[in-house]
């Protein structure tokens, strides 16, 4: 194919994945009476901010916000502090007979595990000891789902790490666990980072688990916020999307950062990418 | 007929990488690119082979233009230096897969395949993946690939720069072998002069893109047109001393040693020898400088004991202020 | 038998605890409310149901019916942009950070800007359509019974295309040049090239791509919610909207965990193979 071809076909692609989200924003910042004008304006139109500050000024939309903040940065923190010394553990320790590999597949199989089908008993074990309807709650759940995630990709960091490092550290004194903080773990730093982002990306679009296991005002988080909008009479399209874009800009600006390892989180782990 | 390179020119970012190159080759013969790295010897290789297009200049091939043409129209064939073959098909069918491209009958390229393994010893590895094979066997099924289509031209790119010293020394004579059966011009890059000297029917060595000498192996050494010619060829490199505005160039067998004094010899300490098996090579330190011999394998010396030395006559080299080749002053 | 226990066993031990209490747990406690009946008695009243339950047969169809669509266009798409951004020469990665914005929307955003563009009467695509002449009256996307599904699929070609683009565009980067300009020197065409040397060298990212994309399409809930909540009826109902209905709307959290019970079934197969792919590499 000729080369102004392809450019005209990659512009066309370009255009298509950003055109939804671009319309999306337009409509958070159109007057209502032009958001369903006919014909659709793209780009004349008058701006406002009132969606904006009627979502998040006043009130409800404001809380969701913070909710999700704190629950991603709880869940990933958490999921970290457990996970990366057990991936540290699976790639450094001798293991007998290979289980290190079988730990490390079924923590891996954990993950895939369709939400739906643990939805149901974790609904009825949360309700039984009385964490429904609380970010506390949630974030235990979010950081069961972020563990096997964590253990899996640090494990591939960490065996990228030559041996000697801490090797030369515990003969110069140090301890295991030093060497860890102290010379590998500045090492991995990138992939520690990107696993991270991984990982606050994942509880800040979460949507079923939060769904359903918070549905007062005080707990609920921005992607269940945003689906309460949409009930069945009167879809208050300007808050929405206010919301949804406030929603998006974070995930945007996390992935831009993690994007090295985009690949490598995506396929967990297969692909080095 | 054959190849030719007229005036091929080639720039990167701004920075020439092959300067109007100019040679010919002619059918049958056996080509060097010799040089350093980052002296252009690959670029140009890849341009003849269509893999780069030169920004000025022609490339021809039997008389016929094929500068503008695309690598896969160019009937060449070309070995790489970490071989590039298929990983995931079979030696036979790497070795197949020109005669397969160009639609020959199953039974046709199965005959052809058949023979060039035999001729290349590798028939019984016909089944097995590239993975599971051994570096001097993968380079078998690069030629091998390269020569089952009997093209216009052979393309190597360092092609024994991967093998072990031992291997590569039994391949080369290999290839030489080869390449005179096959009677088909064939342009091979290296940067081991030993190589070059002892392939090649002529000699291009490059330096910054430029040719400084093509001529055949036996001028190459015994003239050299500059001092970088004169340093690179040969081994140990030839003793190159400055007088003046003229610099004197002498080849380490032309260095004749002394353990005493006598008429005509200039004294000199004895800096390092290293043992050879077949010879030995003594380092002498006179003066400032430092000037490498060649000596009979019994030769033994101390570090730092004396030495006498002079030149042959007859074998002295002389170049000018820029390095240029002038003729004796005699 | 006597085993010693590891040194690193300390490292993963909290690890495994956790993941106990909150994956496998959960598992043996919805076998165990899917065997209970409303009164506590032990019974298998709910798999039973299961099997002369029209409903789910229904989402179960729809759920493949989605999968299979939304696999076979995205696979499509996705191996065409993967092939053509890596071909572009300059300005590659600007595209590619284009082509991936869908995917890294929360899915609840995605199917938000989705909604509003398939309103029938307000929305842009129907707008758009009426100002180039077209009559609109039928398209009624998402509040169609015939249409719906496919606009729900729509919707994830859009959002989830991007994955397969990326995943094979990083099998594309890792294919070694230089078995391809061997190829160009032997003779080969651009498409000959492409089938012989290229496709099978991808075959690995193709399949981990395929398999994981099916495992997340098999369990899809997110969009669907908002988009349809399910409907019109029943027309875009998957698996995962069936059990969430019927768990939460109708608090029958037996039967729910039995479908449960029944999808996980069909996912670990899934895993399996996964795994296995995954190890080949």
């Amino acid at each position: 194919m000729k080369t102004t071809v392809r450019y005209f076909a990659s512009i066309v692609a370009a255009l298509a994945a950003l055109a939804p989200v671009y319309w999306l924003i337009t409509i958070s910042l159109k007057r209502e009476v032009d958001q369903f004008a006919y014909p659709p304006r793209w780009i004349a139109f008058h701006a406002t901010l009132q969606h904006y500050a009627e979502a998040f000024g006043g009130g409800s939309f404001a809380i969701y916000f913070l909710n999700s903040v704190a629950l991603a940065g709880m869940s990933t923190l958490a999921a970290l502090l457990i996970g990366v010394p057990a991936a540290y553990g699976l790639a450094r320790f001798e293991w007998p007979r290979r289980w290190d590999q079988r730990v490390g597949d079924w923590i891996l199989s954990t993950r895939m595990l369709p939400p739906i089908v643990t939805i149901v008993p974790l609904f009825l074990m949360l309700r039984g000891v009385g964490l429904i309807n609380t970010l506390a709650g949630l974030a235990i759940v979010y950081t069961g789902f972020n563990l096997p995630f964590v253990v899996w990709m640090m494990r591939g960091f960490f065996d990228e790490v030559p041996r000697e490092m801490e090797e030369a550290a515990m003969l110069d004194g140090d301890s295991r666990a030093g060497a860890l903080l102290r010379i590998v773990l500045p090492l991995v730093k990138p992939g520690l980072a990107a696993t991270a982002v991984f990982c606050l990306v994942f509880a800040w679009n979460e949507f079923l688990f939060a769904l359903i296991l918070t549905q007062t005002e005080a707990a609920m988080t921005l992607p269940v916020g945003i689906a309460s909008r949409v009930t069945q009479y009167e879809i208050q399209w300007g808050a929405m999307s206010a919301a949804g874009v406030v929603a998006m800009l974070p995930v945007l600006v996390f992935a831009s950062a993690a994007q090295k390892y985009l690949v490598r989180g995506l396929s967990l782990g297969a692909v080095k990418g | 007929m054959g190849l030719e390179l007229d005036r091929v020119t080639k720039r990167f970012g701004g920075r020439e990488v092959v300067s109007r190159v100019s040679l010919t080759g002619e059918d049958g013969e056996f080509v060097v690119l010799l040089g350093p790295s980052g002296c252009g010897k690959t670029t140009l290789l890849r341009m003849i082979a269509g893999l780069e297009a030169p920004d000025e200049g022609a490339i021809r091939l039997g008389g016929a233009d094929i500068t503008a043409k695309d690598a896969r129209d160019r009937d060449l064939a070309m070995v790489f230096q970490s071989y590039a073959l298929y990983p995931h098909m079979t030696v036979a069918r790497n070795i197949g897969y020109p005669l397969r491209v160009r639609k020959h009958n199953a039974a046709e390229i199965a005959r052809r395949v058949e023979d060039v393994a035999a001729r290349l010893g590798l028939r019984k590895l016909l089944e097995n993946f590239p993975r599971q094979l051994s570096g001097g066997e993968r380079q078998r099924v690069a030629l091998a690939r390269a020569i089952v289509r009997r093209p216009r031209a052979f393309l190597m790119d360092e092609p024994l720069s991967n093998l072990d010293a031992r291997l590569r020394v039994e391949m080369r004579a290999e290839l030489k072998h080869l390449q005179h059966e096959l009677a088909v011009v064939t342009v091979y890059v290296t940067h081991d002069q030993a190589e070059a000297m002892t392939l090649a029917h002529r000699i291009a060595v490059m330096r910054d893109g430029k040719i400084q000498q093509y001529d055949t192996p036996s001028n190459v050494y015994h003239r050299p047109a500059n001092t970088f010619v004169a340093g690179f060829v040969g081994s140990p490199a030839m003793n190159l001393i400055e007088q003046g505005n003229r610099t004197l160039g002498v080849r380490p067998e032309d260095v004749e040693l002394a353990s005493f004094e006598q008429p005509g010899y200039t004294p000199a300490r004895v800096w390092v020898t290293e043992e050879m098996g077949n010879e030995t090579v003594v380092v002498l330190s006179a003066g400032d400088r430092q000037i490498t011999a060649r000596a009979p394998s019994g030769f033994r010396a101390d570090f730092d004991s004396p030495a006498w030395f002079r030149f042959r006559a007859g074998r002295e080299h002389w170049f000018d202020s820029s390095g240029q080749r002038i003729a004796d002053p005699a | 038998m006597k085993t010693r226990v590891p040194a690193g066993f300390a490292w993963v031990a909290p690890s495994i605890a956790v993941l106990l209490a909150l994956s496998i747990y959960p598992l043996i406690f919805a076998v165990k409310v899917a065997l209970t009946d409303a009164s506590g008695a032990a019974t298998f009243a709910n798999f039973a149901r299961l099997a002369h339950d029209r409903v789910f047969a229904t989402a179960a169809v729809q759920t493949v019916l989605f999968t299979a669509a939304a696999l076979a266009v995205e696979f499509a798409l996705g191996l065409a942009l993967a092939l053509l951004v890596d071909s572009l020469a300059r300005a590659r990665s600007l595209f590619r950070a284009a082509i991936l914005v869908p995917m890294l929307l929360p899915p609840v955003v995605a199917a938000v800007a989705w909604r509003l563009i398939y309103n029938p009467q307000f929305g842009v695509l129907n707008g758009t359509l009426r100002r180039m002449g077209l009559n609109t009256a039928a398209l009624t996307w998402t509040d169609g019974d015939s249409s719906a599904l496919l606009s729900v699929i729509l919707v994830d070609v859009w959002e989830w295309t991007p994955f397969i683009f990326l995943l094979l565009s990083a099998g594309l980067q890792a294919i070694p040049q230089e078995p391809l300009e061997a190829a160009r020197i032997d003779g080969a065409s651009g498409w000959q090239s492409f089938r012989d040397i290229t496709l099978p060298l991808l075959k690995p990212a193709i399949v981990l791509a395929l398999l994981l994309r099916a495992m997340d399409l098999v369990r899809i809930f997110d969009q669907i919610f908002i988009l349809t909540q399910g409907g019109p009826g029943t027309a875009t109902e998957t698996v995962s909207l069936y059990i969430y209905r019927t768990a939460f709307r109708f608090s029958n959290f037996g039967y729910a965990a039995a479908m449960s019970f029944v999808l996980l079934v069909a996912t670990v197969m899934f895993s399996r193979s996964l795994m296995k792919a995954m190890k080949t590499r």
